[in-house]
């Protein structure tokens, strides 16, 4: 049935609700005004000038950059192997220890962010590489597993068992025919993965330190301090990436499977 | 293969960033906080009877509770007929209409606050807009109050509802609806007689999902409330990291896991109901 | 000289209430190939999948060539199977396809090349040896399976129901390319089918089976001609069936007529069941047995018709008779006697008693 003209309406609206903070975001980093002023008095990049001459955000970005690529190997270096685990073989315990990975996803960021302040401070681990890489790993692999038990699982398999016949160990039949055909699903975990990084706010205003920040922690700080258009073009850089990424995930494996929960 | 060798990785993460701190929280919610504000080792129930016994609490508790039912109620109002729409659409728009409802899940919630403030701004879109028709003389307040966080928590929770929704009602078929048009219903009489029944468990499912996220959210209340709202989850942030009183912070963490806890069995057993 | 040996072949799966496989033992001559023919759910696949070790038995052995390969894992068995599905793998080109067995037993780049080519050009697809499966059409892909199970030089070639996934006009060419190919290479073969007439066409050896266990082995002929059991004469080919009555040796009455039988060896009741008066029974009759008399011919069983219906397959001409005995039906010829009586037309038709199969009711 076609939809009707109210429905379209409200559809809209909701359409509306959900983009207009992005679109406006995009326009305004291009303003050249002094404040958040909306329409902008006028175009420029000179926020986005102001954006790469900022040494402090410059190093936070470079920071976040690395710290996601780090996590999004790590997430998947164990998120794999687990995966495969719930995907094709047969144990006691099975579901629990799925339960027991995707629980990080159930409790609030906030309270896992301060549970690893208590945990990390006394041993000295808060406001360092390896606290914030533990806690954002722990985060991402959810998402890494869960993408990729989709991933394993969508590899039939007979296919695994005709590598077997063929003499191929399990092992060896696992890295070297189920792992590459579910290829898309681990570039789409990765992705993902850099990105739950990449963005993670909460969490890591409990971990950093003053010399060791990352760029949504920064971004955070200055929009609850000061309000100019240097933070939408930071924003914007926050968008891209995502954007980069949805798109990227969109195509290897579709958006809906791998953030669905059903 | 061995099962245990490949889940070793991905139990050693967790055990140490995600069993072991919480047990720790748990365990911390029962020291003492001394007269001087210094943690002293303790087992014992003093911190959540201070908690507990403070209108503050109860006054932040109602506080979060109306303002994450509300952005709930409203987020859900809203996805539906974006759900409809991408139900209704033809298949090749429905792939963009979905990404386009779910994406803004994947965007930092700080730099979507950011298109807020340019929005609700006393500058911002709307007052230059009000401003333009003559309808106001004076900016109206949208940000740094609970209007601002009821604004963007409910844009934040929207593409979680749109999540559940496309899940639940993807499995209604919609000839339902075509059926009832044949058998003479208007499109008003069809969405209140077939659709909304139908779509009533998904509703729900949505609701109480966003509810959950919205009582336990944080960067929208902190950065649209101005430091002017104050809810649980911005309480524990301070406890924690301006007061710096570990055991009140772990106590009230524990009291929000407790009633989101409760609201999780509460929705397993509404949505099972729903089902039967 | 037997070369796959199964013994007591049986596998039960958890909450079933009858074991799939259920004490399967059968012998195969090297060469041979072998159809485990049944319909879905008999055990046919799950047997085949415990001779490729693919699925662990609860009782039995498998012996290859004298030896005991049951506690094996697959990956040491060296059996070529072609799966139902093909199950090639998707990332590789036909030629690594085919080369991936040879790789995982360590054979050099050089013998590996001459390998494949030969596997390749066995099943006439050296052109399309660097496509990739999605690249090629069912019945080149399921080629490309069968070169890939050929090129390790299997023990046993392991067949599941290799036909199923291909168009019908595909189907009988293919059939007789694989056994053809069988042939050539001398592989001994076990091949899954649901599908009477497959077997029929290709096998050595046929074992019917049913519910987890073996209804008959033998030639198809004999399958066909002599069917063991009410099973194997209901599954493989058609039957008109009577409900009768034994009288005597040899003699069972059906409705109004007495008709004559010759007791085989083999039937369901075992030895000399058939004699006792008064047991219950059922006669199965194949319709190209029945033939249209002409006057005074004599035959064993003679019945007076009318024809009910007839039906026109092409070659084949089906004539549904009703008889003192039941209804029977012929399978005529088109142009021989009898094969264009009209509904209602009346006729003479004669069956021989050693054509009569009788089986316990």
């Amino acid at each position: 049935m076609r939809p009707g003209w109210v429905l379209r309406l409200l559809a809209f609206c909701g359409y509306a609700l959900l983009l207009a903070p992005v679109i406006v975001v995009a326009i305004i980093s291009f303003s050249a005004g002094d404040f958040l002023t909306f329409p902008p008095p006028g175009f420029s990049t000179r926020w986005y000038e102001a954006l790469f001459a900022n040494g402090q955000l410059m190093a936070a970005l470079q920071r976040s950059a690395i710290l996601a690529s780090v996590v999004a190997v790590i997430a998947l270096l164990a998120g794999m192997p687990a995966a495969y685990a719930i995907a094709r073989l047969r144990f006691p315990g099975r579901d629990a220890i799925a339960m027991l990975i995707a629980a990080p996803l159930l409790l609030p960021t906030l309270v896992l962010g301060l549970a690893l302040l208590l945990a990390l401070q006394p041993l000295k681990l808060a406001a360092t590489w390896p606290g914030l890489v533990l806690a954002h790993s722990m985060v991402a692999l959810p998402f890494a597993v869960r993408i990729m038990t989709t991933a394993f699982g969508a590899v039939p398999k007979e296919v695994e068992e005709a590598a077997w016949t063929l003499g191929a160990t399990p092992a060896r039949a696992a890295l070297r025919i189920t792992l590459p055909i579910a290829a898309p699903g681990a570039a789409a975990a990765g992705a993902l993965c850099f990105l739950v990084s990449f963005d993670e706010t909460v969490i890591s205003l409990f971990l950093v330190g003053p010399r060791l920040s990352t760029l949504p922690v920064e971004m955070f700080r200055y929009v609850e301090t000061r309000t100019d258009p240097l933070v939408a073009a930071l924003a914007m850089a926050l968008i891209g990436v995502a954007l980069a990424v949805v798109l990227l995930v969109e195509r290897l494996v579709g958006f809906n499977r791998a953030l669905g929960r059903g | 293969m061995n099962a245990a060798l490949l889940l070793l990785p991905a139990v050693l993460i967790l055990a140490a960033g995600f069993l072991y701190p919480v047990a720790l929280l748990g365990r911390i919610s029962l020291n003492r906080t001394s007269d001087i504000g210094a943690m002293e080792p303790d087992l014992t129930l003093a911190t959540f009877e201070k908690v507990v016994g403070d209108d503050f609490t109860w006054e932040l508790a109602w506080n979060t509770a109306t303002l994450a039912a509300g952005s709930a109620l409203a987020a859900t109002a809203l996805a539906l007929p974006v759900v409809l729409l991408i139900r209704a659409a033809p298949p090749r728009w429905r792939g963009l209409l979905s990404l386009m409802a779910i994406a803004p899940l994947l965007v930092s919630g700080t730099a979507r606050i950011v298109g807020w403030l340019a929005i609700l701004g006393d500058q911002g879109l709307i007052n230059a807009a009000l401003e333009g028709l003559g309808l106001a003389t004076e900016p109206l307040r949208l940000i740094n109050n609970l209007t601002g966080v009821r604004i963007g928590l409910t844009e934040s929770l929207m593409p979680y509802a749109c999540l559940v929704l496309i899940a639940g009602l993807g499995r209604l078929d919609p000839r339902l609806e075509e059926a009832a048009a044949t058998l003479g219903a208007t499109r008003t009489k069809t969405f209140l007689r077939v659709t909304l029944p139908l779509a009533a468990p998904a509703l729900l499912a949505a609701f109480l999902l966003t509810f959950v996220l919205g009582v336990s959210a944080f960067i929208t209340p902190r950065l649209m409330g101005g430091g002017r709202v104050f809810v649980i989850a911005t309480e524990i942030f301070d406890l924690a990291l301006e007061t710096v009183d570990w055991p009140a912070a772990a106590a009230l963490a524990m009291l929000l896991l407790g009633a989101l806890a409760v609201a999780l069995v509460l929705r397993t057993a509404l949505t099972r109901s729903a089902r039967a | 000289m037997t070369h796959l040996r199964l013994e007591g072949l049986t596998r039960r799966f958890p909450g079933a209430a009858h074991p799939a496989v259920d004490g399967v033992s059968l012998q195969l001559p090297k060469g041979a190939l072998l159809a485990l023919l049944g319909p879905s759910g008999c055990g046919k696949t799950t047997t085949l999948r415990m001779i490729a070790g693919l699925e662990v038995p609860d009782g039995g052995r498998v012996l290859v060539a004298g030896q005991d390969v049951t506690a094996l894992p697959p990956h040491r068995r060296n059996m070529g199977v072609v799966f139902q599905s093909y199950a090639l793998f998707p990332h590789m080109t036909a030629a690594a396809n085919v080369a991936f067995g040879l790789e995982m037993r360590g054979i050099g780049r050089a013998e590996r090349r001459a390998r494949v080519d030969e596997a390749l050009a066995l099943v006439g697809l050296s052109d399309l040896a660097l496509r990739k499966p999605r690249q090629l059409s069912g019945g080149q892909q399921q080629r490309v399976a069968l070169a890939r199970a050929l090129a390790i030089r299997p023990d046993l070639l392991l067949l599941d129901e290799p036909l199923s996934a291909l168009d019908a006009k595909l189907r009988e060419g293919v059939r007789d390319e694989i056994r053809a190919l069988q042939q050539r290479v001398g592989a001994t073969t076990v091949f899954v089918t649901h599908d009477q007439t497959e077997a029929l066409a290709m096998a050595d050896l046929v074992a019917v089976m049913n519910e987890g266990r073996v209804e008959q082995l033998g030639a198809p002929e004999e399958v066909f001609e002599r069917p063991a059991t009410r099973f194997v004469a209901t599954f493989v080919g058609r039957a008109a069936r009577l409900p009768g009555k034994v009288e005597g040796p040899g003699v069972v009455r059906c409705g109004e007529v007495a008709l004559r039988f010759s007791p085989s060896p083999v039937h369901g009741g075992g030895p000399g069941w058939g004699d006792a008066a008064g047991t219950t029974v059922e006669l199965f009759i194949r319709p190209h047995h029945i033939r249209p008399l002409v006057e005074g011919q004599p035959a064993d069983n003679v019945l007076d018709a009318q024809v009910l219906r007839r039906t026109f397959t092409g070659d084949v001409v089906a004539l549904e008779c009703a008889t003192p005995a039941g209804t029977l039906l012929a399978e005529l010829h088109g142009g021989t006697r009898g094969a264009s009586a009209a509904v209602g037309s009346r006729l003479r038709l004669g069956f021989a008693a050693q054509d009569v199969r009788v089986f316990p009711a």
